[in-house]
C-alpha cells in the first residue's frame, strides 16, 4: 500500500515542478522589458504593435499591410528616426480569429494582445479585422494602452465616449456604401441590386449605408466566415446562384478577398456576369487575381467591377506613388525582391497610409510624448500630407478617420482607375450628403523624402 | 425542353449529382480501409493530398495534366502502402480508440507539412474541360463539361472496384482475408500482404478523388482541400455504412442531392446542418449504417 | 501501515529539490519569480508529505484528495501574486483548458468513447455565458458559470443520447460532424450569439477592492486584473478536478471502466451500458463548456470562429500526450497548451527558422500530430502514465 502512496505523491509532485517550471519558462520568454516613465517609449526607441492574419483565411493580401507599414518605420528610423526615436514595430499573428487547419495553436487576438501588453507597447497600431478587435477593445482601454488606426471600417471605433484611446482609419464601410449607392443610382437607376455582405459589422454597416444612400437591394444575403474556411469558399456558391435566380443585375460585395474570389468564381460556373460593385476591402486587384490565376485563370473576372479607392490608384500621377514604391524597394526584410517591376498593390498602399499618418502624429507630438499627450495631438491636428486622398482628421467626438475617397474601375489583373476623378466625401450618418469634392491633400513632407 | 433542364430542381439534381459522387468516392475509399483493416482512417482525405502535391510537383516541369495525374495515383498507390506498413501496422488488435488518434495526429502532421512546403495558397491543375456550365437559352444547366468527366471517372472508379472484388481472385482474397483472416491463412492467402493491398486502393480511390475536387477550378488544391469533403465523406459512409461499398455510394450521392437542395431553398449554413442531422438521424434508426447487414457481434 | 519506504523518502526529498533548483535557475528571469517557484515547491513537497502520512488517504480518500485540492490551490494562488501579468494569463487559459481535457479524459479513459466535438462543447459554454451575461448583467459569477455547465450537460444529453449506441469510429465521426457544424448553428442564430462577429461581456471581471488594494499604487492594473482571473480560474479548476476525482474512484466510475474493458460483461453484473455512456457524454461536455464558460470570463468576450475541429483536435491531443485517463494528465495537458506556443515560437527563434514563413507558421500543428503519434505507439498513457511506469520500474 504505501508503495502507492509514493507513487502517487512522486507523480503528483513531478506534475506540479513540471508545472511550475513551464510557468517561469513562459514566464521568463515574455517578461523582458524595463519599465519605463511612459510605456514602450525610452530614450531611443518607441516600440509599438498590432496583432494581424500572418497565416489563415484572411492572410492572402492582409498579411502585408502591417509589413508595408513596417517598411515607412524602417525608411524613417534609417533616415534617423522621429524626435530621435527608432521605432520598433511588434507583430503578433492572430490567424484573423477563425484558427483552421492552416493555422493551429496560433493563439487567440486576446492572448496575443496580452503579449504586446507585457512587451510593453506604447500603443497597438493598425491592428487588422472587426471582431478580432472589437474583442480586445476594454482589455486596451482598462490599461490605458491605445487603439490607433484600426483596419477596418466598422464605425466601432467611433465611440469616444466609451473608448477615448481607440482610433479608427479606413473611411467607414458605411461612408463608402452611401457614395456606391449614389453611383448606383445615377448609374444604373433601374437595376435589380443585390447584396452579399460578410455576417459581421462588414456586412450591416455597409448594408445600412447603402440603404441610406437610397438603394434597398431586393435580395441581402451575408456569409459566415467560419463557414467559409471549412467549405474553402464553396459555402459562397449557393448565394450567387440566388442571385441569378433572382435576376439581379448590381451585386454588391462586402467581402473579404478569400469571399470576393469565390463568388466571382461561382457567377463565372454559372455563366452569371451582373454588374459588380465591391467594397474596398475586398477587390484589391493582385490580392483577388492571384489565386485566381494559381488556379490557372488567364482572364481576370474582376476586369469592369466598380469599387472605391481612399487612397490614390497605383497608376495614378500621385507623387505618393513613387515614394511608396521607394520606401517598398529600400526595405529588404518584409518585401524581399521588391524591385521597380514589382506590382504595388491596394494592401502595401493601405499600410503605407497609416503608416505615414502614425509617424506624422508621432513627429507632431514632439519629444516629450506620452500616451495623453499623443492622443492630444492626434484629435487637434488635420494631417493633410499623408497618402489619403482626403485629409485625416480626427476631433474629440469623432474617431472614424478618413471620410471620403474615389470610384474606380479594375481595368486589369494588377490595376484600378479611378472613374471620374471626384473626390466624395460624406459622413456615417444617414441623412449626410455624399458632397464631390476637389483634390484636398497635399504632397509629402519634406522631411520625409 | 430547355425550361425543364434549366429549371431549379433539375439544377439542383444535377450540382448535388456532381458533389455527391465526390462525396461517394471518398466513402468507398473510407470503406475499403474499414473493411480490410477495421479502422476509420481520419487521414484519409490528407494522405490523397500529398499524392496530388506530388503529382503536382512533377507538374511543375510541364508533362501535362494526364502525367499528372498517373503520377498521383501511382505517388497515392505507394502512400497507402507505405502508411499502412509503417504506421498502421502497429496498430492491429490494439483498443479501438488507438487507431482513431494516431490517424488523427497523422492527418495534422500531412497537412502541416503540406503547407510548410507548399504553403496555404491554393494551386490550380489546369485540365482539359471547362469548368463553365452549358447553357441552354441564356440559362445554365448546371453541368459543364468537367462536371461530367468527374462523374464518369467516378462511375469508372466505382465499377472497377466492383469488378475486383466480384470477379478476380485478387478480390476473392481480399474478401476472405477481411471476414476471415485465420482461415485464409491457413488457405494459403497471404493476409499481411493483402492488407497492405487495402489501403493501397483506398489511398488510390482517394487520390483520384482529390486530384478530380482539386482540378475543379473553383477548389484548387490546398493542404486542407478535402477537409470539409472528408466531413461529408465520412457522413455518407456512416449513414449507408462503413462496410458496405453499395451503401457508401447510394448514400453519398443522395446525400449530394439533398444538401444542394437545402442550399438552394434554405440557405449554405443549412447545409452541415442538415447533414449532421441526417447522420445523427440514420445512426438511431440503424447504428451501423443503413446498408449493412445485421450480423451479432463477437464477445 | 507504513507511510512509504523509509530509506527512500530522502533520496526523494533530495532529488526533488535538487531538480527546482536547477529549473529555478535556469528558467526563472528575476529573483522575485525565483522565490514563487522556490515556495510552491516547498509547499507542494510538504503537502504531498502530509498526505502520504498515517494512511490518510486509506481512511479517508475524499477528505485526503480535499486536503490535496487545498494545498496545491493555495501554491497555485500564492503563486500568481508574484507571476507577471501574461504568465497569469496564460495559466487562467491552461486551467479553464485542462477542465475541458479532465472531462475528455473521463470520457476516454473512463467510457471508452472518443469525442472530436468537445471544441463545440466549449463553444456551447462560452456562449451560455456571454449571451446570459449580455441580458442579465447582474447574476453573479457562479451562477452564470453553472448555468454554462447546465447547457453544456444538456447539449452533451441531446447528442449523448444516439451515441449510446454507437461504437468508437461511428461515435468519433458523428462528433467530428458537431465540431464542423458548429460554426454554422451559431450563425444560424446570429441575433443571439452575434454570428462569427461573437459577443463581448458587458463588463469586465474585475476584483474586488480589498484584493486591489493589497497591491501599491504603482502596480499596473493588468497585473491586478488578470491575477485576480486567474485565481478565480485556478479555484473553479480546483472544485472540477476534486469532484472528477472523487467521480473516478466512485461506483460509477468504476461501472464505466467496466463498460471500457468489457461491456457485455458489465451489462452481466447489471451496469446499463446506454446510461453508463449518456453519463460518461454528458459529464464530459459539461466539462468543456465549464472550460468553454471560464474562457469568456479570461478574454472577456467569445469569439465562434475559435471552436473550430482545430480546437477538438488539439483537446485531443493533449489528453493523449498528457495521459487518458488520469487526473494529472489533463493538469499536464492544459500546461501544455498554456506554455507551448511560447516554447515552440522561443524553439524557432534560436533554430534560424523564419519565423514568418510556412515552416513557423506550421510547426506548433506538426509537433502537436508528431507528439500525438508517437504517444499513442510508444507510450500510450501519455506523459502520466509514462512517468507511473518509470517509477514502479525503479522501484522493482
Amino acid at each position: 500500500m504505501s508503495k502507492t502512496y509514493a507513487r502517487r505523491f512522486v507523480t503528483t509532485s513531478a506534475a506540479l515542478l513540471l508545472c511550475t517550471g513551464l510557468v517561469m519558462a513562459g514566464g521568463s520568454i515574455v517578461t523582458a522589458g524595463a519599465a519605463t516613465h511612459t510605456p514602450g517609449v525610452t530614450a531611443k526607441q518607441i516600440t509599438i504593435g498590432a496583432t494581424v492574419p500572418l497565416t489563415g483565411i484572411a492572410s492572402p493580401g492582409y498579411s502585408e499591410v502591417a509589413k508595408a507599414a513596417d517598411a515607412v518605420f524602417m525608411y524613417v528610423n534609417s533616415k534617423g528616426g522621429v524626435n530621435g526615436r527608432k521605432i520598433k514595430y511588434i507583430l503578433k499573428d492572430d490567424c484573423y480569429g477563425t484558427p483552421g487547419f492552416g493555422c493551429t495553436g496560433t493563439p487567440s487576438t486576446v492572448t496575443q494582445t496580452h503579449a504586446l501588453l507585457s512587451a510593453p507597447v506604447f500603443a497597438t497600431v493598425g491592428s487588422l479585422g472587426t471582431p478580432t478587435q472589437d474583442s480586445v477593445r476594454s482589455l486596451l482601454k482598462s490599461n490605458g494602452v491605445p487603439q490607433l488606426f484600426v483596419n477596418s471600417g466598422s464605425r466601432d471605433w467611433n465611440n469616444p465616449t466609451l473608448y477615448p484611446g481607440l482610433f479608427g482609419w479606413q473611411t467607414s464601410y458605411n461612408e463608402e456604401s452611401k457614395i456606391f449607392a449614389k453611383y448606383i443610382s445615377a448609374t444604373y437607376p433601374t437595376a435589380n441590386v443585390c447584396f452579399l455582405g460578410q455576417g459581421d459589422d462588414f456586412g450591416s454597416d455597409g448594408l445600412a449605408g447603402l440603404v441610406a444612400g437610397g438603394v434597398t437591394p431586393s435580395d441581402t444575403q451575408l456569409y459566415s466566415v467560419g463557414a467559409l474556411v471549412v467549405t474553402q469558399g464553396t459555402s459562397i456558391a449557393p448565394y450567387i446562384a440566388r442571385f441569378q435566380t433572382d435576376k439581379c443585375t448590381v451585386v454588391v460585395l462586402d467581402t473579404i478577398p478569400g469571399a470576393t474570389d469565390a463568388a466571382l468564381g461561382a457567377a463565372l460556373q454559372l455563366g452569371f456576369s451582373p454588374h459588380w460593385v465591391i467594397s474596398s476591402v475586398g477587390s484589391d486587384p493582385v490580392t483577388v487575381f492571384a489565386p485566381l490565376a494559381a488556379k490557372g485563370l488567364t482572364a481576370d473576372p474582376e476586369v469592369g467591377a466598380v469599387s472605391f479607392s481612399f487612397l490614390p490608384t497605383a497608376g495614378s500621377s500621385s507623387a505618393w506613388i513613387p515614394w511608396m514604391r521607394k520606401v517598398l524597394t529600400k526595405d529588404t526584410s518584409q518585401f524581399p525582391g521588391f524591385s521597380s517591376t514589382t506590382t504595388l498593390d491596394g494592401n502595401m498602399e493601405y499600410g503605407i497610409g497609416w503608416g505615414v499618418a502614425f509617424v506624422e502624429a508621432l513627429k507632431a507630438s514632439g519629444k516629450n510624448i506620452t500616451r495623453a499627450s499623443f492622443l492630444k495631438v492626434l484629435t487637434h491636428t488635420t494631417f493633410s500630407q499623408t497618402p489619403s486622398l482626403t485629409p485625416l482628421r480626427y476631433t474629440a467626438t469623432d474617431h472614424q478617420g478618413l471620410n471620403g475617397g474615389y470610384l474606380v474601375t479594375v481595368t486589369s489583373a494588377t490595376s484600378a482607375k479611378p472613374i471620374d476623378g471626384k473626390i466624395y466625401t460624406t459622413d456615417s450618418s444617414s441623412t449626410g450628403p455624399v458632397i464631390s469634392a476637389k483634390k484636398l491633400s497635399r504632397g509629402i513632407p519634406s522631411w520625409l523624402k | 425542353m430547355d425550361a425543364f433542364l434549366t429549371s431549379r430542381i433539375i439544377s439542383d439534381i444535377l450540382g448535388g449529382l456532381t458533389n455527391g459522387v465526390i462525396y461517394g468516392l471518398v466513402a468507398l475509399s473510407l470503406v475499403l480501409v474499414w473493411r480490410s483493416t477495421g479502422i476509420l482512417n481520419f487521414a484519409q482525405g490528407a494522405m490523397p493530398m500529398i499524392a496530388t502535391y506530388l503529382g503536382m510537383v512533377v507538374f511543375a516541369h510541364r508533362f501535362g495534366y494526364w502525367p499528372l495525374v498517373a503520377i498521383a495515383i501511382v505517388a497515392g498507390f505507394s502512400v497507402g502502402g507505405v502508411t499502412e506498413r509503417v504506421l498502421v501496422r502497429h496498430l492491429y488488435g490494439k483498443p479501438e480508440i488507438n487507431p482513431i488518434v494516431v490517424m488523427v495526429g497523422f492527418l495534422i502532421v500531412l497537412e502541416g507539412v503540406a503547407a510548410a512546403i507548399w504553403s496555404t495558397s491554393p494551386r490550380g491543375i489546369p485540365n482539359p474541360f471547362s469548368p463553365i456550365d452549358w447553357q441552354l437559352g441564356g440559362k445554365p444547366i448546371a453541368l459543364s463539361p468537367f462536371g461530367v468527366y468527374e462523374i464518369v471517372t467516378a462511375l469508372v472508379v466505382m465499377i472497377s472496384v466492383a469488378v475486383l472484388f466480384r470477379f478476380t481472385k485478387l478480390g476473392l482474397q481480399l474478401r476472405a482475408s477481411a471476414l476471415a483472416p485465420e482461415v485464409s491463412r491457413l488457405l494459403g492467402v497471404r493476409v499481411s500482404r493483402m492488407l497492405t493491398l487495402g489501403w493501397v486502393l483506398s489511398t488510390g480511390v482517394g487520390t483520384i478523388c482529390t486530384v478530380l475536387v482539386a482540378s475543379n477550378f473553383f477548389t484548387g488544391l490546398t493542404p486542407q482541400v478535402m477537409d470539409g469533403i472528408f466531413a461529408f465523406g465520412f457522413i455518407a459512409a456512416a449513414v449507408g455504412g462503413l462496410d458496405s461499398p453499395v451503401g457508401a455510394i447510394v448514400a453519398g450521392v443522395s446525400i449530394g442531392i439533398v444538401l444542394q437542395f437545402v442550399g438552394d431553398f434554405v440557405n449554405s449554413n443549412a447545409i452541415i446542418i442538415t447533414a449532421l442531422v441526417i447522420l445523427i438521424l440514420s445512426l438511431m434508426v440503424r447504428p451501423n449504417g443503413l446498408f449493412t447487414k445485421n450480423t451479432a457481434r463477437r464477445v | 501501515m507504513k507511510w512509504i519506504a523509509v530509506g527512500r523518502r530522502p533520496t526523494i526529498t533530495a532529488g526533488l529539490i535538487v531538480v527546482a533548483v536547477m529549473i529555478t535557475s535556469l528558467v526563472a528571469s528575476s529573483v522575485r519569480d525565483g522565490v514563487a517557484v522556490g515556495v510552491a515547491l516547498a509547499l507542494a513537497i510538504a503537502g504531498g508529505a502530509t498526505l502520504t502520512t498515517a494512511g490518510l488517504r486509506e481512511a479517508h480518500p475524499v477528505l485526503a484528495r480535499a486536503t490535496l485540492t487545498v494545498v496545491v490551490l493555495d501554491v497555485a494562488l500564492f503563486a500568481t501574486y508574484f507571476f507577471s501579468s501574461v504568465t497569469n494569463f496564460n495559466l487562467a487559459i491552461g486551467a479553464a483548458m485542462s477542465i475541458t481535457l479532465l472531462g475528455l479524459s473521463f470520457l476516454t479513459g473512463a467510457s471508452g468513447q472518443i469525442s472530436l466535438g468537445n471544441s463545440a462543447f466549449m463553444g456551447v459554454g462560452a456562449l451560455a455565458v456571454a449571451i446570459w451575461a449580455n441580458h442579465h448583467s447582474s447574476t453573479p459569477m457562479v451562477a452564470t458559470l453553472l448555468l454554462a455547465v447546465a447547457c453544456g450537460a444538456f447539449v452533451g444529453l441531446l447528442l449523448g443520447l444516439p451515441a449510446t449506441r454507437l461504437r468508437g469510429p461511428y461515435l468519433a465521426g458523428m462528433t467530428l460532424a458537431f465540431a464542423v457544424a458548429f460554426s454554422a448553428i451559431v450563425n444560424s442564430f446570429t441575433s443571439w450569439t452575434g454570428g462569427d462577429a461573437g459577443l463581448q461581456l458587458p463588463t469586465a471581471v474585475t476584483p474586488p477592492g480589498w484584493l486591489s488594494s493589497l497591491f501599491n499604487a504603482q502596480t499596473p492594473l493588468l497585473r491586478v486584473n488578470t491575477m485576480w482571473l486567474a485565481d478565480i480560474t485556478i479555484i473553479v479548476t480546483g472544485v472540477a478536478f476534486f469532484f472528477m476525482a472523487n467521480l473516478f474512484a466512485s461506483r460509477i466510475g468504476r461501472a464505466m471502466r467496466l463498460v471500457r474493458d468489457n461491456d457485455v460483461a458489465a451489462e452481466l453484473v447489471g451496469v446499463s451500458l446506454s446510461r453508463a455512456r449518456v453519463i460518461a457524454f454528458m459529464v464530459s461536455s459539461a466539462y468543456a463548456a465549464l472550460g468553454g464558460a471560464l474562457w469568456t470570463l479570461i478574454n472577456n468576450s467569445v469569439s465562434p470562429p475559435t471552436f473550430s475541429l482545430a480546437l477538438s483536435i488539439t483537446i485531443l491531443s493533449l489528453v493523449v500526450i498528457g495521459g487518458i485517463g488520469t487526473i494529472s494528465g489533463a493538469l499536464i495537458g492544459g500546461v501544455i497548451y498554456a506554455y507551448s506556443t511560447n516554447v515552440i515560437s522561443w524553439f524557432t527563434q534560436h533554430a534560424g527558422i523564419n519565423s514568418q514563413g510556412n515552416l513557423a507558421s506550421q510547426l506548433p500543428g506538426i509537433v502537436f500530430g508528431g507528439l500525438l503519434i508517437l504517444t499513442m505507439l510508444f507510450a500510450p498513457m501519455g506523459i502520466a502514465g509514462a512517468v507511473r511506469r518509470l517509477w514502479a520500474r525503479r522501484r522493482d
